[in-house]
């Protein structure tokens, strides 16, 4: 049966085909831009390397002092989070680095602009980078205040001409001196926790580790021993700050930190928000409403379309309908033709998207990025294809189904 | 002949309500579009307000210093008067962290009364000093810039721009008048051009620059530098500056930029959606145009019938396909009607504070695209409904 319906539609696509054009054209291309947008956001918060176990890192980047009159909002302070966060027993791992840094390195008379991360030793056993080629540096390092960094590839390449032999040698940031003891992949700028040019332990840096001020210039990463107790890693960390001293009472009534997904992160960043609401409905509901609005006008187009051809295929109907064919099975075989169109149309728009990506990797537009496709983009893009084809197939399937088995075999449509 | 064919149309309303809710969609989408490229695109020849090139920012980062603020501030002073003997070096002049093109912003209320009520507007703070004028090359149109004689004036002495003086002093002089923020008094001694230091497409709003005297002995509001060099001075000269900056501050980083360079970051920050959303309504407005042009075509081939008959009657092939084109354009206009309903909320609700110039303009240009749209998908078809033989289509039926 479902054979017959492919078979019929496979005809119908062929019999003319500017029209099968038209509808291609709005169907791949449709699907390419939301498939092109959902690349970009797993590329943003997708499990990719270092992030790799996305589902069970926890992330706290911003504290809040908080008072109806008076708001002190910044990334944190090291001497708070090493304070707070050791005393946790759910997370298997915490790591504590700074948020961001910047040093400068000379090759040649050149200036090269590094950004740099400084960071505890567990840092690199929360998250999983790619080494190209030595280790991370350990924990007992970072407690000696070694002067060891890990660079990425692309410093490397620029510093020192070679990703070969690097190890051992010396780099020369700010005018301090650091033996490079690994050398990871690099990751991409938009991945700001984590991304750097290098990354140096948080002993050597120039972060006041006694600083009692809440606010400062570090974030934390907390690992959950499996994605299921991330929960309960969030509460027990709500329930130590709950616990914290208000700082200056006179000005501040409370603390306000999150430990959240990295994505939930972003969007609290985004808004604004420093409440219990970290705005992450209103986000999704956000997207989701932009992403109908952008379907909906190719779709009206399609729907047009296919009304306006139910003239074609009305002896088919008429000789179906009086053999008694249903009004329901008429509509059934109208969504799968349109499905199976759109599926034709989503294959096109895949291969679109994928050199739509590509062209933005080459022009190096936000550096490092390498977007792509994989299974999570393949997923979604046939829910999405699924989707239009039903949104874009309901209505015409309705029209066809309601023509009258007499007027439609006498070519009419009313 | 126009009353026929609005008539026609209406009372085919029913039959080509999608086509009339497509046209419909486009226009919004060609309305928002407009109207924010249009908006852009004024921003972007309104003048800036300063010189960009050969200026350097030097953001000083004293790290774990953890002297007093005075004592970090003679260090700074010492680092500007160091940068300022070398040689490439033409004037150097602290200032607070909201420089060109850094997205920092620094926003308060500027009264004209102390209390509460009176004319006030919500403008950017800029702190500079005396040496910022041969940094920014600012331009100033009433009174002047700060200077010596501004030294131990009783209020502070500030410059306000263009539209500080249209929103708080329209049609007076500001010179010598004083205005409040919060419990700040100042008094005006100059009126600048407008100053975008939030970038080339950010919109001309009030600003005031506020004198940092040499006796302020301020740091932590005023660790940024800006320095105009030499047209010639390169990686050697920043190479020094870092250097020296390092030597007398003890273990104090800094980062050293041309603007020309912030200015090009910043730029493809708020191009990038833009273009963004350029192609996607490109590819919009492509695919309506298809949908139209296959829909016409259909149509016409339903109509054979009707055709022949008015060709059989009499009507010129010129009047059929004046008529296809009539009938198009006036569903084109059903459309844009409903559009411009909800377009007109926009200036009426004034929602998102961009001038009715603006939206109108986008209307105009959204609406003539439209119009443009469907007599070119219609050419097509009417030719061919106008070459149909009456012979051949009334045989047919």
């Amino acid at each position: 049966m479902l054979l017959n319906y492919l078979k019929i539609a496979w005809k119908v696509l062929l019999r003319r085909k500017f029209f099968t054009f038209i509808s291609l054209f709005g169907i791949s291309f449709t699907l390419m831009i939301l498939l092109v947008v959902y690349a970009l956001f797993d590329h943003t918060v997708g499990a990719h390397t270092p992030e790799k176990r996305i589902d069970r890192l926890l992330f706290i980047t911003h504290l809040e002092l908080w008072s109806d009159h008076s708001q002190s909002n910044s990334t944190v302070g090291y001497a708070f989070l090493n304070r707070y966060l050791h005393v946790l027993r759910t997370p298997e791992k915490v790591s504590i680095a700074s948020s961001g840094g910047s040093a400068v390195a000379y090759v040649n008379n050149q200036k090269l602009k590094l950004d740099t991360k400084a960071t505890d030793g567990e840092f690199w056993q929360v998250l999983d980078f790619d080494f190209i080629a030595g280790r991370p540096y350990t924990v007992r390092e970072v407690r000696e205040a070694a002067h060891v960094a890990v660079i990425n590839e692309t410093t490397a390449r620029r510093y020192f001409g070679t990703t070969q032999g690097v190890i051992g040698r010396t780099v020369e940031a700010d005018q301090e001196r650091f033996r490079v003891v690994g050398i990871v992949r690099d990751v991409p700028a938009a991945r700001f926790y984590t991304s750097a040019d290098m990354w140096k332990p948080i002993t050597v840096s120039s972060i006041n580790l006694q600083d009692p001020n809440y606010l400062g210039p570090c974030i934390a990463i907390l690992l959950a021993p499996t994605a299921a107790a991330v929960p309960t890693v969030q509460q027990e960390f709500q329930q130590v700050i709950d616990r914290v001293p208000v700082p200056s009472p006179k000005d501040y009534t409370e603390v306000r930190v999150y430990a959240e997904s990295m994505f939930a992160n972003m969007v609290r960043v985004y808004f604004g928000e420093s409440g219990p609401d970290n705005g992450l409905g209103r986000f999704v509901r956000l997207l989701l409403g932009l992403g109908l609005l952008f379907m909906l006008l190719p779709a009206l187009n399609l729907i047009n379309l296919n009304a306006s051809r139910i003239l074609e295929r009305s002896s088919e109907i008429g000789v179906r309908k009086a053999f008694g064919a249903t009004g329901n099975v008429l509509v059934g075989q109208f969504l799968v033709e349109n499905i199976f169109l759109t599926l034709l149309g989503g294959v096109l728009g895949l291969a679109l998207a994928a050199g739509a990506l590509a062209a933005l990797n080459a022009s190096a537009l936000i550096p490092y990025a390498h977007f792509g496709l994989n299974g999570r983009v393949f997923g979604v893009a046939l829910l999405i294809i699924l989707f239009f084809g039903a949104l874009s197939g309901v209505y015409p399937a309705y029209r066809m189904s309601k023509l009258h088995a007499v007027q439609a075999l006498k070519g009419g449509t009313k | 002949m126009l009353r026929h064919l609005v008539k026609l149309m209406w009372n085919r309303r029913q039959a080509n309500g999608l086509l009339i809710t497509e046209i419909f969609f486009a226009f919004i989408v060609l309305f928002i579009v407009g109207s924010a490229l249009i908006y852009n695109q004024q921003n972007y020849r309104t003048l800036l307000g300063f010189d960009y090139e050969q200026v350097w920012q030097v953001d000083l980062d004293a790290g774990n210093d953890q002297r007093s603020d005075r004592e970090l501030e003679a260090t700074q002073r010492q680092i500007v008067q160091r940068l300022q003997t070398l040689p490439g070096v033409r004037a150097v002049a602290r200032t607070s962290s909201n420089t060109p093109f850094s997205g920092n912003t620094n926003r308060s209320d500027l009264k004209r009364t102390k209390g509460s009520g009176g004319a006030y507007t919500n403008g950017n703070f800029y702190y500079m000093e005396d040496a910022m004028q041969p940094v920014l090359h600012l331009h100033i149109t009433q009174g002047r810039w700060f200077d010596k004689r501004d030294d131990g004036a009783a209020r502070l002495p500030v410059v306000i721009t263009r539209e500080t003086q249209e929103e708080l002093f329209p049609g007076q002089s500001p010179l010598g008048q004083v205005l409040y923020s919060g419990d700040l008094e100042t008094q005006v001694v100059g009126v600048a051009e407008s100053y975008r230091a939030s970038g080339d497409l950010s919109d001309p709003r009030a600003a005031v620059f506020l004198r940092v005297s040499p006796q302020d002995t301020t740091f932590a509001h005023l660790e940024k530098l800006l320095v105009r060099v030499q047209p010639d001075a390169g990686a050697e000269l920043e190479k020094q500056m870092s250097t020296e900056i390092m030597r007398i501050g003890r273990g104090w980083g800094s980062n050293i930029g041309p603007l020309s360079e912030y200015r090009v970051s910043q730029l493809k920050l708020v191009l990038t959606p833009l273009i963004a959303l350029i192609i996607v309504s490109l590819f919009l407005i492509i695919n309506v145009a298809l949908g139209l042009f296959g829909v016409l075509w259909l149509n016409i081939s339903r109509r054979r019938g009707e055709i022949g008959v008015r060709r059989a009657m009499g009507a010129t092939a010129g009047n059929i396909s004046w008529q296809v084109l009539g009938e198009i354009l006036v569903l084109t206009t059903f459309g844009l009607l409903l559009g411009l309903l909800v377009a007109a909320q926009f200036p009426l609700l004034g929602v998102l504070g961009v001038q009715t110039g603006v939206y109108l303009t986008a209307m105009l240009l959204a609406a003539g695209l439209l119009y443009l749209l469907a007599t070119v998908c219609a050419l097509y078809p009417s030719r061919l409904a106008a070459g149909i033989q009456p012979a051949v289509a009334l045989r047919e039926e």
